[in-house]
């Protein structure tokens, strides 16, 4: 499916596939006005890319389910994603190419080489560091010394996905593989994070376009997550907010406030403290998003998501303990100890003041004591 | 000429003269043996409102701060905090709390005597139920163990304790008891082996209000009870209870507790006198250690009782319009607020109550020792214009009231203020009033 | 970790147990001082001496007629704003869910909105409060460092609460983060300082009438 090296511009591809300049122009100006940028990039991206070789991208994949790419690849317009597989020159991606072996490794090996210091590195999944590289390895190699060696030559690393982003669910407690996310692996190299589990289609490709289009890295937030996309919280944007206001709360899945759209916090949504652009944008083209379908948000586009507590516990529960859950028996321990603890150092101090009051009294007569 | 901590002696008796370390040193020591579990409960209950100011009569005529009752029992609270409370290892390790001082003992000596009438109105407005006039109580027996109780009430205390009466007088009280049954041709039973009622005196009646210890004993005589009075227990007054000196006070109610056990008295008859049933209803059993073989009643419980039982008969008093000044000793403190009231309406009395009665009722002003203080008199005069104002207000003609020391108080006040009321007593009323002839012969 | 998971995790977990571990402490440590046993003879049965007790609980929430001249407005806006704060702490849903995981139970709860302006209202009456503490000159004398800083931590925690749920501020996670931890904070403040008057208010009042009504009293 793709070429190590096309002398074909990116214009001259799409004429192939009977794209018009004019449609294309319509789509990078979609785009631009998705990631905010004002209205004239849109044909000017256009014009960048028609006329460009189309860059190299490596996509390299390590302790992942493969649900990112699947939600790269899932869209409802095929012609735009494709095109943006054709826009780009996917020189590697273990998942989605026809090679495999030798000729798969050799392929990517060469494609490094070509464009050294040009290719676009985009990686999902963790990189596991337990065993000696042991629990991922393709080739005899580890996923570490693989990404080390990719990022040489890599002009920005797009992480893409929570794990490849934030170690996600491989370094979630306990993390028996010693999984961490790409940035504690590359450190010198322009990284952004695209992340999400998955992360949205449009938000990956948007900013894989936006890279190739102006050679820079987007307004990145604390997490080095593009602005645009990663800006504003679901809470912000969430369509069910004025029940969040009123305090009308669905209690179960099933009961009369979730049929009738309740905002969903107490049943775990974390939607006041997850950034992303589930809400806006929306999955499937536009159809849906969790909230929408009466599932709370579960953050997966945070940071230690997966140990943040019970999906179906609110966000103002207490959350200490393993997975973040306390039960009410927990916390009855809990008091019950500190409250026996705290009884025992009364009767400590008391009996101290006791003794300290029988010691002033032997040096009186009889006298009669107060209470 | 003061000593180190600034006192005058004027202030104190010579043998409460003290270093400033002593005193300290004696306050603590009373702290420590004031605090238990109840005492601790209330200190730690407050809360720092100053309600309890707008109770206080010294507060609501001066509006002076300091005079915020729970204020006054600031030394007791910061020792207790430091030495006893359950965080006091902590504070003293860390220097949290700071260690109460002579000076602030000397300080404290005003508002802990002569701006206290020790009335209790303060126990019934604070928010946190604090009974604060019980602190106050114990707060004065440290003030007593410094030495630092005003000279008067030591020495009537110290006399009291010696002899039985608070003060010398020309002719011993017995022999003035004695002279006042001849006098107003009145039966007075004195020293007999056996009496089912034992009978004491106000020495405020004895010395300024002889009519009333005659109406005792004629209302008495009226009755024909089984009752005597004794010399070796006369005196009602408590002038350890004033002075906070507790043994001292223990000493003196037993004085009362043994004749009325020699005598095998089945009632320990309480005389107008506020505070003397206070000393002897509510704390003499537990300074005895162990409760009393006999039971204590005011004179005007004892006569309700009677009146109910149908053995007292009254005739209609002529006192027209007529307003009654509750003792704060004996209604707020000591639960007898019917009785009274009881008495006065079998005399078809017309009573018009003060704006502020019963257990709400202003201390007359001269209450716990305060009269006896000199150098507090014109504080006391100053919270004693509300509570003749009051008086005045009912519009009644007849003023009267069932303690001794109110009485007294009243009285000077009327010298002070040219007030236009005699304070007259109820049992006196009562004994001018009685009608057919008594069940008992 | 991050602000929020902190605040509602360790730092929770510690302040409850610093909670939980003063509040035994204290209270043990004053109860089991010196009883002494009352050896006067009691005018009321003990049926009235336990039933007054328990009347006196309530009936010390409202002054007498002869004493509301006087304190009427200060106790008013006292209750006032302690109603206010029962009411958001106890009728905001996300509130009645955090102890609903502490204990078990939840129960319904007001319209979030109400719970804000009752919220604004209620901080309205606690500066309002302060003024009065710091302008009252008998509450002036008697102030100490922990009156002010039981003020000031019972504010910020509902200024942050305010400010999280108005979103004002910051980002939510860092407001609720702050007014997580503000609370923490009050937690491990509450054994050692005024705010035990919430354990000794109903004890203290029924152990005031009972002994007063153990005298025949008024109470």
């Amino acid at each position: 499916m793709t070429h190590a090296k096309s002398e074909l511009t990116v214009g001259e591809m799409l004429l192939r596939h009977g794209i018009s300049r004019r449609s294309f122009i319509k789509f990078c100006t979609a785009t631009a006005s998705a990631m905010a940028l004002p209205p004239w990039m849109g044909p000017a991206m256009a014009e960048q890319l028609r006329n460009s070789p189309r860059p190299s991208v490596v996509y390299l994949s390590f302790q992942e389910c493969t649900g990112c790419l699947e939600s790269l690849t899932r869209s409802f317009a095929p012609t735009i994603e494709d095109l943006i597989f054709n826009t780009i020159s996917l020189d590697y991606n273990d998942t989605l190419m026809a090679a495999s072996g030798e000729a798969a490794e050799s392929a990517r090996a060469k494609a490094m080489k070509d464009n050294f210091g040009k290719y676009v590195l985009v990686v999902d999944g963790s990189v596991p560091t337990g065993a000696g590289g042991a629990y991922c390895t393709a080739g005899g190699r580890s996923a570490e010394d693989t990404l080390r060696e990719a990022a040489k030559g890599a002009a920005a690393v797009v992480c893409v996905g929570t794990c490849a982003a934030f170690g996600g669910i491989p370094f979630a407690d306990p993390n028996p593989t010693s999984a961490w996310p790409v940035s504690a692996i590359v450190g010198d190299k322009p990284l952004i994070n695209v992340s999400g589990c998955p992360p949205m289609p449009e938000v990956i490709t948007g900013t894989l376009l936006q890279f190739v289009t102006t050679g820079r890295v987007p307004d990145l937030d604390e997490h080095q997550r593009p602005k645009v996309f990663f800006g504003n919280t679901i809470h912000d944007r969430c369509y069910r907010r004025p029940f969040y206001d009123q305090g009308k709360f669905a209690k179960t899945f099933d009961d009369e406030g979730a049929r009738n759209g309740w905002c969903l916090y107490e049943l775990g949504c974390k939607g006041p403290t997850t950034y992303n652009a589930c809400a806006t944008i929306k999955w499937n083209g536009g159809t849906s998003f969790p909230i929408q379908s009466g599932h709370g948000c579960i953050g997966c586009s945070e940071p230690g998501f997966w140990d943040k507590g019970s999906f179906y516990s609110p966000l103002s529960a207490p959350a200490w303990g393993k997975a973040g859950e306390v039960s009410p028996r927990q916390v009855g321990e809990l008091a019950g100890a500190a409250v026996a603890a705290g009884a025992v150092l009364g009767l400590a101090s008391a009996g101290v003041s006791r003794l300290r009051q029988r010691h002033g009294e032997q040096h009186t007569d009889n006298e009669p004591k107060g209470s | 000429m003061s000593d180190a901590t600034g006192v005058l002696a004027a202030d104190l008796a010579p043998e409460q003269a003290k270093t400033p370390e002593a005193r300290v040193a004696g306050a603590m020591h009373g702290f420590a043996q004031e605090v238990g579990a109840l005492s601790a409960f209330r200190l730690e209950s407050c809360i720092h409102c100053g309600i309890c100011a707008d109770a206080c009569h010294f507060y609501i005529a001066t509006e002076d701060p300091q005079y915020t009752p729970i204020w006054k029992v600031e030394p007791f609270k910061q020792a207790y905090k430091r030495e006893a409370s359950p965080f006091a290892p902590l504070y003293r390790l860390l220097g949290l709390k700071r260690a109460v001082t002579a000076d602030q003992l000397v300080q404290w000596q005003h508002l802990l005597f002569d701006s206290c009438n020790m009335c209790g109105r303060c126990s019934l407005i604070c928010p946190m139920g604090i009974d604060v006039a019980a602190l106050i109580e114990q707060a004065r027996h440290a003030m007593f163990d410094a030495g630092l109780a005003p000279k008067e009430l030591y020495q009537k205390a110290a006399h009291q304790r010696a002899t039985g009466q608070p003060e010398a007088s020309t002719e011993p009280y017995r022999e003035q008891l004695l002279a006042i049954g001849t006098r107003f041709a009145v039966e007075i039973p004195l020293d007999k082996p056996e009496a089912e009622v034992m009978l004491c005196v106000p020495r405020t009646d004895i010395e300024h209000y002889p009519s009333a210890v005659a109406a005792l004993a004629r209302v008495m005589q009226h009755l024909g009870i089984s009752r005597t009075f004794r010399s070796d227990g006369l005196v009602a007054e408590n002038y350890g209870y004033y002075a906070g000196g507790k043994s001292w006070q223990r000493d003196i109610s037993l004085r009362l507790i043994e004749q009325a056990i020699l005598v095998k008295a089945k009632t320990l008859l309480v005389p107008e006198c506020g505070h003397a049933y206070t000393a002897l209803r509510w704390e003499a059993a537990d300074l005895y250690g162990k409760p009393l073989p006999f039971t204590v009643r005011h004179v005007t419980e004892f006569l309700a009782d009677e009146l109910q039982a149908g053995r007292l008969k009254l005739a209609q008093a002529a006192t027209g319009k007529t307003t009654f000044h509750d003792p704060c000793q004996l209604v707020r403190k000591g639960g007898v607020n019917d009785a009274p009231r009881a008495l006065m309406k079998a005399m078809g009395i017309e009573l018009n109550e003060l704006k502020n009665h019963g257990g709400f009722s202003f201390c007359c002003g001269g209450g716990g020792g305060v009269l006896d203080i000199e150098r507090a008199a014109p504080l006391r005069y100053r919270t004693m214009e509300n509570k003749l104002r009051e008086i005045d207000d009912t519009g009644a003609e007849t003023f009267l009231t069932s303690c001794s020391d109110c009485r007294r108080t009243f009285d000077d006040a009327q010298a002070h203020f040219s007030w236009n009321k005699s304070t007259h007593s109820l049992l006196e009323l009562v004994a001018k009033n009685l009608a057919g002839a008594g069940n008992r012969t | 970790m991050d602000l929020l998971s902190f605040a509602r995790g360790p730092a929770l977990k510690v302040a409850l147990a610093v909670f939980c571990l003063g509040v035994g402490w204290r209270i043990a440590g004053f109860w089991l001082l010196r009883h002494r046993r009352n050896l006067n003879k009691p005018r009321a049965s003990v049926l009235k001496f336990l039933s007054e007790g328990f009347v006196a609980v309530g009936s010390r929430s409202w002054p007498h007629r002869e004493f509301i001249g006087r304190t009427g407005a200060g106790e008013a806006l006292g209750y006032s704003y302690h109603l206010g704060l029962f009411a958001v702490v106890l009728l905001f849903t996300p509130h009645i869910l955090f102890l609903g995981s502490l204990f078990g139970v939840t129960w319904p709860g007001l319209p979030s909105s109400l719970i804000t302006m009752i919220s604004v209202l209620t901080l309205t009456l606690f500066l309002a409060v302060l003024f009065r503490r710091v302008t009252n000159p008998v509450m002036r004398m008697l102030s100490n460092f922990d009156d002010y800083f039981s003020w000031f931590i019972t504010a910020l925690v509902m200024v942050t609460g305010l400010a999280a749920t108005a979103h004002i501020g910051g980002p939510y996670q860092t407001l609720l983060g702050v007014h997580i931890l503000s609370v923490d904070v009050l937690l491990i403040w509450f054994p050692f300082g005024k705010l035990m008057h919430a354990f000794y208010i109903f004890p203290s009042r029924a152990i005031n009438g009972a002994l007063l009504a153990r005298k025949g009293a008024v109470s």
